[in-house]
Formats: structure tokens, C-alpha cells, sequence
């Protein structure tokens, strides 16, 4: 009996474990989504201010401290692929994010099975 | 039970009377954490709502004779070179994510303009959203605190009439 409840207790351990790990986990992944979004926003606002402009107006890019002269429609692509780019990233992020919950779900039901299973088995020591 | 919820009636007040004070306990320091941070928020808001329009502010000040005027030159923000306006015409701005475009004065004001009625706008919504929220957390504390008066109540008339009752919630 005693050694059942010794490896309840053991098995009880790693999920909670691997709970932690997962809420970690999922922190992290908040806040990289939430700097996707700020980056989303940020070349959106760029791109917003490059479609109104006209063929008179220059374009620069910052490459270290040196501006470096940029075509108007080169920019306007490479901003708009960088929205789908950061885009595919917040989507892929925000998925991974679901499945995280998920298994935290799973984890901290199977914790309660445990203590529930645990408690039994002290109880009718 | 005493709980007239004295906030303007809301779907959530059907709810708050029925949670039990620990859950209303954690209610309330959510919603305060949710509040600092998005005062947080608004503070950075306003803080770029004054960077957009200080530069708004200094291109108003450029007069079209100020050509071949003599400027000192920051260089960091202590030391100065003497330099001369060339062109009084042609502003280079930073747009964002390191890309810098070049406008005429009038394209520049109105860049910057723009740039503070966006933020404005943004912060009109975040102050809307404090509003409610304050408004909420108002409510679940005068819930929760009716809750606490009730039982501190009960516990009193509980203790007076026999003091070895079984207590219940």
C-alpha cells in the first residue's frame, strides 16, 4: 500500500511538473505574441504612410547609422511582405498558444485524478 | 440578503452577488493589475503624443526666410557645430521600423498631425476602456464588501445566540 501511494505521489509530481513547465512556457509565448502584434501595428502604420505618398516623395532605410536611398515601390513590398510574414508568425503563435492551454488542461486534470486516487489510498491506510 | 448593487445595473451584477467573497477577492485583483498596466499603456501614449507634437511644434516655427539663416547644429546634447539652412523645404522623418521618408514643410505638419490625432484617438478609446473598468472594479468591491459586513454579522449573532453553532456560509 504504502509503495502505491509512494508512486501515486511520484507520478502526481510530474504532471505538476510538467504543468509548470507548460505555464513557463506559455508566459514566454504571450509575450512574443504580444511584440508580434506591436511589430504587426508598427509596419502597418509605415505601410499606411507609404501608399500615400507620391512618386516625388524619397524613400530612406536605416542600415546601421547610414540612410540608403530606397525605391518607393521596392519599400512598399518589402513592407507588405514583412505584414504577412509577421502576420503567419502572430497566427502560427497564437495556435501553439491554444494547444498549450489545452495540455495545460490535461495536466492539471490528471493532477486532480491523482490526489483524488492518492487520498483514497491514505485514507484506507 | 442586503445586496442592491450600487453601480448602474449590468449583466455582470447578476453574477457578482452569487460568487462568494474569495472569488470576488480575486476578481478585484485582476481587474487592479489589468488597470496598472493599462495605465501603464496610457501613460506611454501620452509621452508619444508629446514627442509627435513637439516636432509638429518646431516645424511650425520655420519661416520661409529663414534660407542661409545661421543654426547651431547639435551634435550631442551639449556640443553644437554652426551650420546653415540649405533647404527649407525638404524634412526627413522617421516613419517607423527604420524606414525615413522625405516630405516638404507642409507634408511634414501634416504628417505630424495626423500622427497625433492616430495617437489621440487611441488614447480617447483606452480612456474609455479605464472608465468601464474602474466602474466595474467599483462594483465588485461594494459587492464584496456588503458580502463581508453579512458575514461579519452573521458570525456575531451566530457567536450571541450559541456559541458552539456550526457555522454555515
Amino acid at each position: 500500500m504504502d509503495k502505491n501511494s509512494a508512486a501515486l505521489y511520484k507520478k502526481m509530481q510530474t504532471e505538476v511538473e510538467s504543468y509548470q513547465n507548460l505555464q513557463k512556457s506559455c508566459v514566454k509565448m504571450v509575450k512574443q505574441r504580444a511584440m508580434l502584434e506591436s511589430q504587426l501595428n508598427e509596419n502597418k502604420c509605415v505601410l499606411d504612410e507609404l501608399n500615400l505618398l507620391g512618386p516625388d516623395n524619397k524613400v530612406y532605410k536605416l542600415f546601421g547609422p547610414v540612410l540608403v536611398k530606397q525605391e518607393l515601390e521596392d519599400s512598399r513590398q518589402n513592407v507588405g511582405k514583412r505584414i504577412e510574414y509577421i502576420s503567419k508568425e502572430l497566427k502560427s503563435s497564437s495556435d501553439t498558444l491554444e494547444n498549450m492551454e489545452k495540455d495545460m488542461l490535461k495536466h492539471r486534470e490528471a493532477v486532480g485524478k491523482y490526489q483524488q486516487q492518492w487520498q483514497v489510498a491514505a485514507a484506507m491506510k | 440578503m442586503a445586496a442592491t448593487p450600487s453601480a448602474p445595473g449590468k449583466t455582470e451584477m447578476i453574477d457578482l452577488t452569487k460568487l462568494n467573497p474569495e472569488q470576488l477577492m480575486q476578481i478585484k485583483q485582476e481587474l487592479e493589475q489589468e488597470m496598472t498596466k493599462i495605465q501603464d499603456s496610457l501613460s506611454t501614449l501620452h509621452g508619444c503624443k508629446a514627442k509627435y507634437a513637439g516636432s509638429k511644434e518646431a516645424l511650425e516655427t520655420f519661416q520661409s526666410n529663414w534660407e542661409n539663416r545661421q543654426i547651431l547644429v547639435p551634435l550631442t546634447s551639449s556640443m553644437y557645430v554652426p551650420g546653415r539652412v540649405k533647404d527649407l523645404n525638404n524634412f526627413v522623418i522617421d516613419i517607423g521600423t527604420g524606414y525615413y521618408i522625405e516630405k516638404d514643410l507642409d507634408g511634414s505638419k501634416d504628417y505630424f498631425k495626423r500622427r497625433v490625432d492616430y495617437v489621440q484617438e487611441q488614447i480617447e478609446k483606452i480612456e474609455i476602456w479605464i472608465l468601464q473598468k474602474t466602474r466595474f472594479l467599483n462594483s465588485v468591491i461594494g459587492v464584496l464588501e456588503l458580502k463581508q459586513a453579512a458575514a461579519a454579522k452573521m458570525l456575531q449573532a451566530q457567536q450571541q445566540s450559541q456559541p458552539a453553532a456550526t457555522q454555515s456560509s
